[in-house]
């Protein structure tokens, strides 16, 4: 049995700005004790359908279902199952790391003995054990979203859901805590993981998928989506060149006033030796999930999807 | 998860949201006494000195009523800021588990400020342990609606600023206007069955019976003075806050 399935999943919010179609039929699967990653600009979708498969959201049409039980009919045994790292979310004021983990452990049942031992295991492991014993008003932004991550992972509910658990961490957190998450996977958690960190999805997920606009645009490995730009290289010029002067050498996107261009390996010199001659920067590096995903949607993940719709 | 179980996260979470502040943050004690002990203060200046057990009845009852409004706030506070409440709604905790551990959160805040009153009560009135028992009934009614009532009107909210205000009105009015702190028989006859459109006045008139304060006639709508008709309305009016906040809840968003 799959652990997660949307089937023509829709979600349509009627706002101020009239209605905005977040999902349009949605199918998606996930296997048991996979981790698996949704990537997609801002507004593209990801928080709307994870708030729908962890009962938090009724969905206009279609249905979902987690180990066979429909999230909205049998929601009560689908909360059994899971716990969610919310986007934006933030610990209570007052408590200390070590009070998260323990508490909330405690609230979904756990004894007070075996949420102590796995508060320690956590707290250690998310780089969290010297400040365990600090409220956290006075923890940093990092540690405030570490804490609330470390609370959802040491549940080792059967299956997580972490929309953007990284926002707002510097990358040697962000390594801490990818390790504690492929542990839960280890473990036979499956996880949903929503992020804008291209590099965050490369190095973890094992499947992921693409949303644009509320549509899935690409379902499958990191790698074979890489292998989908069928360019060795990627140049990319901050200033100096014009997107008809790079045309001819393969596939261009501006980007925040910045020219990517996904050529072959042969042209590399001859457009180093023109940024040089122009004393202009040129950066040279393979291919990654960032350039495959600029080729796919046709804009960069960081780019703000404009309110008023339109591409 | 079993009853037990159950009962035992509405513990932990009255714990940790509601205790733990407390003595993290004393100063919290003093904010939730404060207000109604400036009311009781300025009563005792300006007021004869045999409407004084009317005030400090008005006092228990404000701080009772006022625990409605913190349940506003912080349950809106949780869920909107902190996005806290969908942390527990997506878990094995049941929804009646959360809003009950809330409730009583709200009630740890009001406890000490309740104590004192009871105590300074008992100075001034000397009431004997059947009136103490009557009166924490009709508290525990009273705090059991206006949590519930705080609960139903914070779940329409999606901006904390809005949240805000609409709690200062709604328990301001429930609190300050009614004959809480002051006797109803302070009210025109003519006049006293309007104060009866709120909820609050059932309760303060159970209130005041208890402690054994002189009660005058309600001549337009006598059944209103009634003891049994003011404990079914505060019944009636707490099963109905507390199933609408049960049913309204927005345990998902629509
Ligand atoms: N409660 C809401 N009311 C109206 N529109 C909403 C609401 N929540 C999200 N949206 C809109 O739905 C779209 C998808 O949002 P969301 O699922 O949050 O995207 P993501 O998580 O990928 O950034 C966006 O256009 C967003 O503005
Ligand atoms: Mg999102």
């Amino acid at each position: 049995m799959e652990a997660l399935v949307a089937a023509d999943l829709s979600k349509t919010y009627s706002g101020a700005r009239g209605r905005v179609e977040a999902l349009d039929r949605v199918s998606l699967s996930i296997a048991p004790g996979q981790l698996f990653a949704f990537l997609g600009r801002n507004g593209a979708g990801k928080t709307t359908f994870i708030k729908i498969c962890s009962t938090l959201l009724i969905p206009t049409s279609g249905h979902a279902e987690l180990f066979g039980l429909d999230v909205v009919e049998r929601a009560r045994e689908v909360r059994e199952r899971i716990a969610i790292v919310p986007q934006e979310g933030r610990p209570f004021f007052h408590l200390t790391p070590r009070e998260h983990v323990e508490e909330y452990l405690r609230v979904r049942g756990a004894s007070g003995e075996s949420a102590r031992s796995r508060a320690d295991e956590v707290l250690a492991a998310m780089g969290l054990r010297g400040f365990a014993n600090e409220p956290a008003y006075r923890l940093s932004g990092g540690l405030q979203q570490r804490t609330l991550v470390a609370m959802i992972l040491a549940t080792e509910a059967p299956f997580l859901f972490l929309d953007e658990p990284t926002l707002g961490m510097d990358p040697f957190a962000r390594r801490q805590v990818w390790q504690v998450i492929r542990h839960a996977t280890q473990r036979g958690s499956t996880v949903l993981l929503t992020t804008h960190y291209l590099d965050e999805a490369e190095q973890l997920a094992q499947e992921l998928a693409v949303i644009e606009g509320g549509h899935i645009l690409y379902r499958g490995t990191p790698e074979a989506l890489k292998s989908r730009v069928h360019r060795e290289v990627r140049l990319q010029f901050d200033s100096g060149f014009t997107v008809p002067e790079l045309r001819p050498y393969g596939e261009v996107f501006e980007e925040r006033g910045r020219l990517t261009l996904l050529t072959t390996r042969s042209v590399v010199p001859e457009l180093t030796r023109r940024a040089l001659e122009r004393e202009r920067p040129i950066h040279v590096g393979p291919v990654t999930l960032e350039e495959a995903f600029l080729a796919l949607v046709g804009r960069g993940i960081e780019d703000e999807v404009d309110p008023e719709g339109g591409p | 998860m079993s009853v037990r179980t159950q009962a035992n996260a509405v513990l932990r979470l009255c714990y940790f949201n509601g205790l733990t502040p407390l003595w993290r943050t004393p100063v919290l004690i003093v904010a939730v006494f404060l207000t109604p002990f400036c009311f009781l203060f300025f009563l005792y200046v300006v007021a004869p000195h045999p409407l004084l057990p009317f005030g400090i009845v008005g006092g228990v009852m404000f701080t009772t009523l006022f625990t409605g409004n913190g349940m506003l706030n912080d349950c809106g506070y949780l869920r909107l800021e902190r996005q806290l409440q969908q942390v527990f709604v997506a878990s094995p905790m049941r929804p009646l588990s959360y809003v009950l551990g809330m409730a009583l959160s709200e009630l740890a805040f009001a406890l000490p400020s309740m104590a004192l009153f009871f105590a300074v009560l008992e100075v001034v009135t000397g009431f004997g342990a059947v009136a103490f028992a009557a009166l924490l009934g009709v508290v525990a009614l009273t705090w059991l609606m206006a949590t519930s009532l705080g609960f139903m009107i914070s779940t329409f909210f999606r901006q904390l600023r809005e949240i805000w205000p609409i709690g200062t009105v709604v328990f301001s009015v429930l609190s300050v206007l009614p004959p809480l702190f002051y006797p109803i028989a302070s009210i025109p006859a003519p006049w006293r069955w309007v104060a009866f459109f709120s909820p609050s006045t059932y309760a303060g008139q159970l209130a005041d019976r208890a402690v054994g304060l002189p009660l005058p006639p309600i001549p337009t709508v006598p059944a209103l003075g009634s003891p049994w008709v003011q404990f079914g309305a505060l019944v009636t009016l707490t099963v109905l806050f507390g199933a609408a906040s049960l049913r309204l809840a927005r345990w998902r968003e629509p």
